[in-house]
């Protein structure tokens, strides 16, 4: 798959992420969501003290369980925590 | 102590000894620490490609942290393959580089890039250190991380003033050790006991687990017939009864038959990858499936599980093999089964009895086996006689087949041997390479007689890209696109300009004195060994099909390349 093509059976997923606030942690971490094959639709940054708090909206067709493991594998991340499935909000 | 100072007494403190390198602006004043440094082997290699590579290969034979360490711009940017060849196939090493001073970091300064940035996607964890003040926790963390859990390059990259200032050691971050779940070994060993047609699936996690012993001992108590990934070979040892051999694209149709015919397949230490499993739909269609793996994102990542256990490989392995130990497994008639395919379909070309024949690539394999000293280390590079290797060398201990896996990065072979002789200093270390791979990394013959290395290089030369061509061949009509090099130089005299001996072989009588001679020489030594250019690996599996199609070369024929191209 190519993970710049986002057809329609894209799902919708929103994540919160915990990481630490070090150089070049937001690069790190949105270059795994493209590369593992989501696209970002909403970021919103919280920087609380050495940590950074993040909620993300993401869209993709593979399996966002599949993205959360590989995300908790960073080693400055804390925690990613998958929130209620979205509704999906493109249409055919 | 300044930060290059404390840098030095990581190392001290964390037993490492061998590092390799080349310096450069932004890295001088860490070479100007090593001046005064009688502890540190410093190996001066002759491009920082080979320095990465280098240091890949002393890990991986060794099973200890490699490092290498280059300078800004164009040394931290020439070190990126080997870097990310260690990622991909999860070799722990640490990467140093010099950067600009601080304040020039943005500035467009003198051999200045991102390095950070432009490493991301190819390192475990990496660092751009801030202050000498974080420098002796990070260096501390750095180490630990590149060894644990799933091994891994991590990077470090330090703008010179940060070398050159005085460092107060600040207290390391406690690291904390990765939780494991908790292995259900009793659901496992029912599902093993209501299987009928089992079988062993290992890959390299093996060896980076170092649970060598532990999967023995399984092994041998399970009776499971067993088939591993190309960085598995050598998990079970040569004399394993049970063993089909390396499955998947160039595997034996014995090891892909028993996958296609297995009712559970138990996957320890291997991510199932596109090169092993072929197209995934059809790939072991019958079989439950249970995963062991140290990485909880290999589990379910491209094939779901019906059981996962995830933890310390060593652990899980010793609780299976005592359950088994107490009631081993009744699959017999399996297992028999499994031998007969192998006697059938398993890598048994049979030697060229001709003395004035050409040499084929595997002949040469199984005569460079069958001579060679067991503990011997062979580093392999990318293409035909890679694959050569994996089929027809029977390798004792995984530690001895050192070989890219998963970038497939040529060149790889000649620096990962010169990293595996200083790792072994008394064991032979052969560097099998294609003329290809031969020169990308030719430089490093320099480094071999700088440290008199007694290194053995073997040159499969084809005069051409061989696996680009066979796929050439049989994927795209035939229609052969850049792949020649029947412009080669005379590998002899390159070897020979270098001072270092050399030998050409061409013809099936000269195989065993060839190999004998180098292996006798007190020093390196370089054998040529000329064979055909339409020679193939078979048999193979065109990228994307099932493992079922395999080809051999009985459809070594226009129209079944025909077929093949649809």
């Amino acid at each position: 798959m190519n993970p710049t093509t986002h057809p329609n059976n894209a799902g919708i997923y929103a994540i919160a992420c915990t990481m630490t606030h070090e150089a070049a942690a937001m690069e790190r971490l949105c270059q795994v969501i493209r590369i593992r094959g989501f696209r970002i639709v909403q970021m919103a940054v919280d920087a609380a003290g050495e940590n950074l708090n993040i909620a993300l909206t993401l869209e993709g067709t593979r399996p966002i369980a599949m993205l959360k493991t590989q995300l908790e594998k960073l080693h400055t991340v804390g925690e990613v925590v998958l929130q209620a499935p979205m509704a999906k909000t493109k249409t055919a | 102590m300044n930060g290059a100072q404390h840098i030095l007494e990581a190392f001290h403190q964390h037993s490492i000894n061998t590092v390799f390198g080349y310096p450069g602006g932004c890295i001088m004043p860490l070479y100007d620490a090593l001046v005064d440094d009688v502890d540190v082997e410093h190996v001066l290699c002759r491009h920082e490609q080979a320095c990465a590579l280098a240091a890949d290969g002393y890990a991986r034979a060794s099973g200890e942290l490699g490092v290498c360490i280059a300078t800004s711009g164009p040394g931290a940017t020439n070190l990126i393959t080997g870097v990310a060849n260690a990622h991909r196939d999860s070799i722990p090493m640490l990467v140093i580089t010099g950067q600009v001073p601080s304040g020039l970091i943005g500035t467009d300064a003198f051999q200045e890039t991102d390095v950070l940035g432009m490493t991301l996607g190819i390192v475990k964890h990496s660092y751009l250190v801030e202050s000498a003040d974080e420098l002796p926790a990070i260096m501390e963390e750095a180490i630990e991380l590149a060894q644990s859990g799933r091994p891994g390059p991590v990077w470090i990259d330090i703008p010179k003033d940060v070398l050159l200032t005085e460092a107060q050691a600040l207290p390391s971050k406690p690291t904390t050790s990765i939780e494991t779940s908790a292995p259900d070994l009793f659901t496992a060993i029912d599902m093993l006991r209501a299987a009928r047609k089992p079988l062993l699936y290992s890959g390299g996690g093996i060896s980076l687990a170092h649970a060598e012993e532990a999967f023995r001992q399984f092994a041998a108590a399970s009776g499971l017939p067993s088939v591993v990934t190309l960085k598995g070979i050598g998990n079970g040892g040569k004399r394993d009864p049970n063993h089909l051999g390396m499955l998947g694209m160039h595997g034996s149709r014995a090891a892909n038959r028993a996958v296609d015919e297995c009712d559970l397949l138990l996957v320890i230490g291997a991510r199932l990858d596109d090169r092993a499993t072929g197209k995934l739909d059809t790939f072991a269609p019958n079989a439950r499936i249970i995963h062991i793996d140290a990485d909880a994102a290999e589990i379910n990542k491209l094939k779901a599980a019906d059981l996962s256990l995830r933890g310390d490989l060593t652990s899980i392995l010793y609780g299976l093999t005592g359950e088994l130990k107490k009631h081993p497994l009744a699959i017999e008639e399996w297992r028999k089964q499994c031998r007969t395919w192998h006697a059938t379909g398993g890598f048994n070309t049979a030697d060229n009895e001709e003395p004035l024949a050409p040499i084929t690539g595997p002949a040469f394999v199984r005569q460079l086996s069958r001579i060679a000293p067991d503990d011997t280390i062979i580093a392999c590079d990318v293409g035909q006689h890679q694959m050569w290797v994996a089929q027809y060398y029977q390798f004792d201990h995984p530690r001895h087949h050192l070989s890219s896996g998963g970038l497939g990065t040529m060149g790889f072979g000649l620096p990962a041997a010169i990293g595996a002789q200083f790792a072994n200093p008394a064991s032979t270390v052969i560097n099998v390479a294609g003329d290809g791979s031969f020169m990308m990394n030719a430089q490093e013959l320099a480094t071999i007689r700088r440290y008199n290395l007694p290194l053995k290089l073997i040159i499969l030369d084809n005069q051409c890209l061989g696996m680009v061509r066979q796929q050439q061949e049989l994927f795209y009509n035939n229609r052969e696109s850049h792949i020649d090099l029947n412009d080669n130089p005379d590998f002899v005299a390159m070897a020979r300009a270098f001072d270092i001996p050399a030998l050409h072989i061409e013809r099936t009588d000269q195989i065993r004195r060839g190999i004998e001679t180098i292996l006798a020489y007190d020093g390196p030594m370089l054998l040529h060994v000329a064979i055909a250019r339409e020679e193939n690996v078979w048999p193979i599996v065109k990228p994307g099909a099932s493992n079922r199609e395999m080809i051999d070369e009985s459809q070594r024929t226009r129209k079944a390349n025909k077929e093949h191209v649809a």
